[in-house]
């Protein structure tokens, strides 16, 4: 009854308008819709403060200990920290993590912004769309698996083509200068179809009237491209680089079962380095700390990738 | 109405016997349930050649094994630690005595040994490791592993070299001894010249003498260990338990560490990164003649098909063979409810007559001389021959590795400098930093 009853309720507070102060239903027919509501958000509510909210809180009390698993935390204030500081293999993973990020995020940009524009003006084949989809669909541990294996120095089928056109075997996963562009390029190949299927529906909402305009106004297939396709793609697109961006700082899947971060620290990405420290070394404080570092770290990036692209401004509108 | 109730009635019944059936864990007979792990399949199927006369002999008294794979084992075991489900009994590994029974997760045995009048002299190797910083002894050795040498029969035969020259190879850091001409001969570049004759090929090898010797492991038990060590250097220094500092800056590590990145640039062995697959597979492929590898290793190697394969002790150096060997043992979960029946399964264990019933299948190789010459008896049907194993033990031919505190910590922070100079990244001075590195962490 509450439930058939509470229907013309969201019409009339539209109606209200929002200028005037907003205050509670007191209506009859609100009455009583309270407990109700509780039980019905208790689910997601619940499942967000167990698993979100307290881990957060947690993560970010721990950062300030030294905790062990074993024994309770030891409250050690900003020690964890200003180790952080002066650790040497931190930065280096910083700076391996950025590195990644770089290359990877760029050539995934770059790699979907062409697929989708070829399938949106070329194609209209959904089997064709469907395909490019599918490496994302399959497990990161599979995938790298597999990379590992076809860019083995002496079994691999990468290098048996190297070999064929005369070069030489190149190590990809174990030497310093290949380990991350490798890394890279697997991730590339993974997230490519996500990317580009997200990009391909944002062009599809670009009225086909523009292009019409534009191929009276005389422009080719490239020129749209630029001066249409881009700038009106242009929200979609920071959606896509902040998505990528975060995606590709929390990397761990491909480098742990590649590299194991080596060889010589050459890819020990953040969330490796993490991983190792908490899980290995049971030093859950130290690991906190870093958690939450890179998490100030996500922020900063995603603000200011935010406010650089102006996402909220569409060119279109 | 009638067949309702019989229903009803029915239910019921099934749903008490039910919950009657989950609350048994404890069982009613009285039967304590000990449970031991460990992170081996084929010791797991070794060890339940003990169980039988244990139960015999303890009436009441279950075990139960179970095997976790080596990747979670540890996490599991810590989990358990936590949630205070970890097993009563269970395989350890030296690295982790210092977390472990720091933190009081497992039970000093003293008062138990000493109650029960068992004789820890039983063992030949292995329980000077498992005592912790407290001067208590918190482990029963299990059994030990070393470094040893595998080679392929048929081209050591090819080279013209015979296996009595491979079983008695000499090596010092200045020529390399009788091992590098052993490792020279059996190399072969792509056009069959092989690596003693003139016009070697380094850059084009076929064959290598020797698989890859350059290891990040920090105490580099079957890498460059087997070859220091014959020069007198302990990875603990002078300290054999608890250093404060492991001695990476000895000029003779360098030497050594020198003349083992050398064998790669010289092309007698793969260089760093260029094999991603295990010795025993470089073997198995032709692609290595000889691999030194794990005392573990033997039982596989010895298996491939169409590969015979040889085993060989580790070199003979200035002051004799030398390797560091590592003991896994026992330990107890210091919260077992059942500490008398635990420590009733884990001296069971430490007996000859275990330790010979588990060993024969030749799975590990036993810390007790006796029941270790049984499982070289028992290999030797198999045509497996293990005898250097014996020697090793018997000769003192092995120093335990030293337990650390904070070991893991000491693995990953040496691990990536190993690989930098091995990689040829750094050069020499990576070593006094590897040794500062190691104070960092080991010194109170």
């Amino acid at each position: 009854m509450t439930l058939l009853n509470s229907g013309p309720a969201p019409a009339r507070d539209l109606s209200t308008g929002s200028g005037a102060p907003r205050r509670r239903p007191a209506s009859p027919s609100h009455r009583g819709d309270g407990p109700l509501a509780w039980v019905l958000i208790a689910p997601a509510l619940i499942g967000f403060l167990v698993f979100a909210v307290y881990p957060t809180l947690r993560g970010i009390y721990l950062s300030f200990t030294e905790f062990r698993v074993l024994t309770p935390p030891k409250w050690i204030g900003f020690a964890n920290f200003q180790e952080l500081a002066g650790d040497p293999v931190f930065w280096n993973s910083l700076r391996v993590t950025v590195y990644f990020v770089v290359v990877a995020v760029g050539l995934t940009v770059i790699a979907a912004v062409t697929t989708a524009a070829v399938l949106h003006r070329l194609t209209s084949s959904t089997v064709i769309r469907g395909l490019i989809i599918l490496p994302f669909l399959i497990s990161g541990v599979v995938a790298a698996t597999v990379w590992s294996w076809m860019l083995d120095p002496q079994l691999g089928i990468v290098n048996a083509v190297v070999h064929a056109f005369g070069g030489d075997g190149v190590q990809f996963l174990t030497s310093r200068e290949w380990a991350i562009p490798s890394i890279a390029f697997i991730h590339v190949w993974k997230n490519l179809g996500y990317t580009a299927i997200i990009l391909f529906a944002g062009l599809q909402t670009i009225p086909p009237q523009v292009y019409e305009a534009g191929r009276i106004d005389g422009a080719g297939e490239t020129r749209m491209f630029f001066s249409l396709t881009l700038p009106l793609l242009k929200p979609i697109l920071a959606l896509v680089l902040v998505l990528n961006v975060i995606g590709a700082f929390q990397v761990f899947d491909l480098v742990s079962v590649t590299t194991k971060g080596g060889p010589a620290n050459a890819s020990n990405v953040l969330q490796m380095y993490i991983y190792s420290k908490a899980f290995g070394q049971f030093d859950f404080g130290y690991a906190s700390a870093m958690s939450l570092a890179l998490f100030a770290i996500l922020i900063a990036i995603t603000f200011l990738q935010m406010r650089l692209l102006r996402a909220n401004e569409s060119e279109q509108a | 109405m009638r067949t309702q109730r019989i229903m009803a009635a029915a239910a019921a019944t099934a749903l008490a016997a039910g919950l009657a059936a989950c609350s048994s864990g404890e069982s009613d007979d009285g039967t304590v349930t000990v449970n031991w792990w460990t992170w081996d399949e084929r010791q797991a199927a070794s060890y339940e050649a003990c169980v039988p006369g244990f139960e015999d002999a303890h009436p009441g008294v279950r075990v139960e094994i179970s095997q976790y794979a080596v990747d979670d084992y540890f996490t599991k075991l810590t989990a358990g630690f936590v949630a205070g489900t970890a097993p009563d009994a269970f395989q350890n590994s030296v690295p982790l005595l210092g977390a472990y029974a720091g933190q009081g997760q497992i039970m000093a045995l003293d008062d138990l040994i000493a109650e029960s009048d068992y004789d820890l002299s039983v063992f030949d190797v292995g329980v000077d490791s498992w005592r912790y910083t407290d001067g208590k002894q918190y482990g029963i050795p299990l059994d030990w592993a070393g470094a040893a040498v595998y080679f392929n029969q048929a081209k050591v035969e090819e080279a013209g070299l015979t296996a009595e020259q491979v079983r008695t190879m000499t090596w010092n850091p200045e020529d390399g001894g009788t091992f590098d001409d052993v490792v020279s001969r059996l190399t072969v570049d792509e056009n069959g010249v092989r690596g003693d004759e003139p016009g070697f090929d380094p850059d084009n090898v076929a064959v290598y003498g020797i698989g890859s010797l350059a290891s990040g492991d920090f105490n580099g038990q079957t890498s460059w260990n087997p070859f220091v060590s014959t020069l007198g250097w302990r990875l603990g220094g002078d300290a054999a338990a608890w250093p404060e500092r492991l001695p990476y800056d000895d000029p003779e590590f360098a030497q050594t560490l020198d003349y083992v990145r050398g064998l790669a640039d010289r092309g007698l062995m793969p260089g760093f990164g260029q094999f991603t697959v295990s010795g025993i597979e470089q073997i198995g492929s032709g692609s290595v003649a000889m691999i030194q590898g794990g005392t573990w290793d033997a039982a596989t190697v010895t298996q491939i098909p169409d590969v015979p394969v040889g085993i060989a002790p580790t070199v003979e150096g200035p002051e004799g063979r030398m390797m560091i060997s590592n003991s896994n043992a026992n330990n107890i979960f210091a919260g077992t409810a059942h500490p008398d029946e635990t420590w009733d399964w884990v001296s069971w264990m430490g007996t000859v007559d275990c330790q010979t019933a588990a060993g024969v299948e030749g799975t590990f190789l036993p810390s007790i001389s006796e029941a270790l010459q049984a499982t070289v008896d028992a290999q030797a049907e198999q045509g497996i021959d293990l005898s250097s194993f014996v020697q090793a033990l018997d000769n003192g031919e092995l120093y335990p590795a030293p337990p650390t505190v904070n070991g893991q910590e000491v693995v990953d922070t040496i691990q990536p400098m190993f690989e930098a100079y091995f990689t040829g990244e750094r050069d020499e001075d990576v070593f006094a930093e590897m040794a500062a590195a190691s104070e960092d962490i080991l010194a109170p």
